[in-house]
């Protein structure tokens, strides 16, 4: 081993042993519960195999809740990537105001979302909220809540809250990548949505394709905007994975089975991670 | 010429909109924590005489005691991401150790469902006896905040040119050296802005904090929660709860955008 490599090796040790101590731990014992009937009151935990696996497929309410879930990620992801490369292409040609205005653009980012979801409930509530009220009085009758609705309230929490990731991360790709090809299509006459679709997102993509894993499986673990505003109703519309997993494992303690649930979203989740980073290597080549 | 005007008008008021998007809701809560209970049953008032009621409420309840505890909790965990994080981050940056596969492993800690992780940290809080207070919150919220703060980090120091660091070398210094001396100034401010994103990802969890400290030990989202009723006088009380916990947040925003859009423009993004 060179001294270099012996270097870089003692000091990477740490922080291997930090994430086996925190990552894999929980991730070997979390698979370890899937496998057995423990709930937090049991004194024997026995060992039941594949059973849990073999419930949740069967489990209508759940798949119905990542049902949920998938369409809630892809509506608002999907804004968000449009919104935010619209947003960041306006702000890199921006030249006064630079610091006050991104720092606003990006700061819904660094809100508790709980905050946000009990800020957004307080002013669509049906009687008493300021947005409502206002709407109300323009002769809009809108129930952000009732059925039908309430999916694309929380998609709208989402948008307001996390458009700005995007915005950041877009921002980031596009004032670091070279300025040159965009000036020499600007020179030959290309016109802007030319510019758009064959030089700027061409160029962006490594960053575009990170930004969506990101986003997407963070959307996924949705939780605060339910448990501030709707609490999975009305019915059990708004049940998503995340407030569907939380309820099985601490309103019915049964921890073996919500580990099994929690597995089955993660082999999923690791699919989509999957898929896209072959596609990120295959890009680079 | 007059394309470009009209390009210009345009941008500024697309960057409008998004502005008066963002900011006319927080002024909500903001005219919304000054109001008396009896202004708060109309939400649309705007004339009203501005009261200092709803924050002594909020300062008077549980909620300064909360924000130590997230408090402590931000501080320890981002102390702990740094002195592992740092070195670790450096050492994948400048020597490739590890490669790809930490790499990946760091991208997957990212993206771990809350809910794979949440339950064996529950079940160690009750095999360590710290169940029910901030202790219990500590390793769980390190599973989260240090993969990102590592991510960052390799980001900032991939930036560095290695000929200052070589010219350290010959000028006699160690590798530890170099690196102490001659790298760690070079990405200060990334190194702040590492840190002031991981503490906020710890200061806004509720979800572990729901299921680990949900007894009297909890931490600040889990108070804002609390108020979460509809009768009047909690509303405003709430709105300055809210206020209280995201201020901060939104002051240091201001002072680590720059550093955070660098650092991501650099390798950070792409694996």
């Amino acid at each position: 081993m060179t001294s270099d490599k012996k270097f870089g090796v003692l000091m990477i040790t740490p922080l291997v042993v930090v994430l086996i101590a925190a990552v894999g731990y929980p991730v070997a014992t979390s698979l370890n519960l899937s496998v057995t009937d423990f709930t937090l009151t049991s004194k024997n935990v026995q060992n039941i195999g594949m059973e849990n696996y073999a419930a949740a497929f069967s489990d209508t309410p759940f798949w119905e809740a990542l049902w949920t879930t998938t369409a809630y990620t892809v509506l608002a992801v999907s804004i968000e990537l449009i919104l935010g490369i619209a947003i960041a292409a306006a702000l890199v040609k921006q030249k006064r105001w630079v610091n006050i205005t991104r720092s606003v653009l990006i700061s819904p980012m660094f809100i508790a979302p709980i905050a946000v979801g009990l800020m957004f409930r307080f002013l669509l509530n049906g009687q008493s909220g300021a947005i409502s009220k206002t709407l109300a009085a323009l002769g809009i009758d809108h129930d952000f809540f009732g059925s039908g609705n309430v999916l694309y309230t929380l998609v709208g929490m989402d948008v307001w809250q996390w458009t700005p990731f995007m915005v950041l991360l877009m921002l980031a790709g596009m004032l670091s990548m070279p300025t040159a090809p965009l000036e020499a299509a600007r020179v030959d006459g290309a016109g802007a949505l030319y510019r758009l679709r064959r030089v700027l997102l061409p160029m962006l993509r490594p960053t575009i394709t990170v930004a969506l894993v990101l986003r997407a499986l963070d959307a996924m673990r949705v939780f605060e905007y339910v448990f501030a505003t709707t609490k999975g109703g009305p019915g059990t519309e708004s049940v998503t994975v995340q407030y569907f997993i939380y309820q099985r494992g601490i309103q019915f303690f049964d921890l073996g089975y919500a580990s099994a649930l929690a597995f089955i979203v993660l082999a999923i989740v690791a699919v989509i991670v999957l898929v896209f980073a072959r596609r990120v290597v295959r890009q680079h080549g | 010429m007059v394309e470009q005007r009209f390009s210009r008008i345009l941008r500024s008021t697309w960057i409008a909109a998004g502005i008066l998007t963002i900011v006319l809701p927080m002024m909500w809560i903001v005219i919304a924590s000054l109001k008396s209970p009896a202004d708060l049953t109309d939400a649309t008032k705007i004339a009203f005489t501005p009261t200092g009621e709803n924050w002594a409420n909020a300062l008077a309840s549980g909620l300064p005691a909360a924000l130590l505890r997230s408090l402590i909790v931000g501080v320890v965990v981002v102390a702990v991401s740094l002195v592992v994080g740092v070195p670790g981050a450096y050492a994948l940056a400048r020597y490739g150790v590890g490669g790809t596969p930490l790499g990946f492993v760091l991208l997957m800690a990212q993206v771990l469902p809350p809910a794979v992780l949440v339950f064996p940290f529950l079940r160690l809080s009750h095999l360590l006896k710290t169940n029910g207070t901030i202790a219990a919150l500590i390793p769980a919220h390190i599973s989260f905040v240090l993969p990102v703060v590592v991510w960052l980090l390799i980001g900032f120091f991939a930036s560095v040119p290695v000929s200052i660091e070589e010219q350290a070398r010959i000028d006699g210094k160690s590798r530890l050296g170099a690196f102490w001396s001659v790298v760690i100034p070079h990405v200060r401010p990334g190194i702040g802005a590492a840190c002031v994103f991981g503490f906020s990802l710890s200061w806004n969890d509720m979800f572990y904090s729901l299921i680990l400290v949900p007894g009297s030990a909890q931490t600040l989202p889990l108070t804002i929660a609390g108020f979460n009723t509809f009768r009047g006088i909690e509303l405003g009380t709430m709105s300055a709860a809210i206020l209280l916990a995201s201020i901060p947040m939104l002051i240091a925003t201001f002072f680590i955008q720059k550093h955070l859009v660098q650092g991501l423009g650099g390798n950070g993004v792409k694996y």
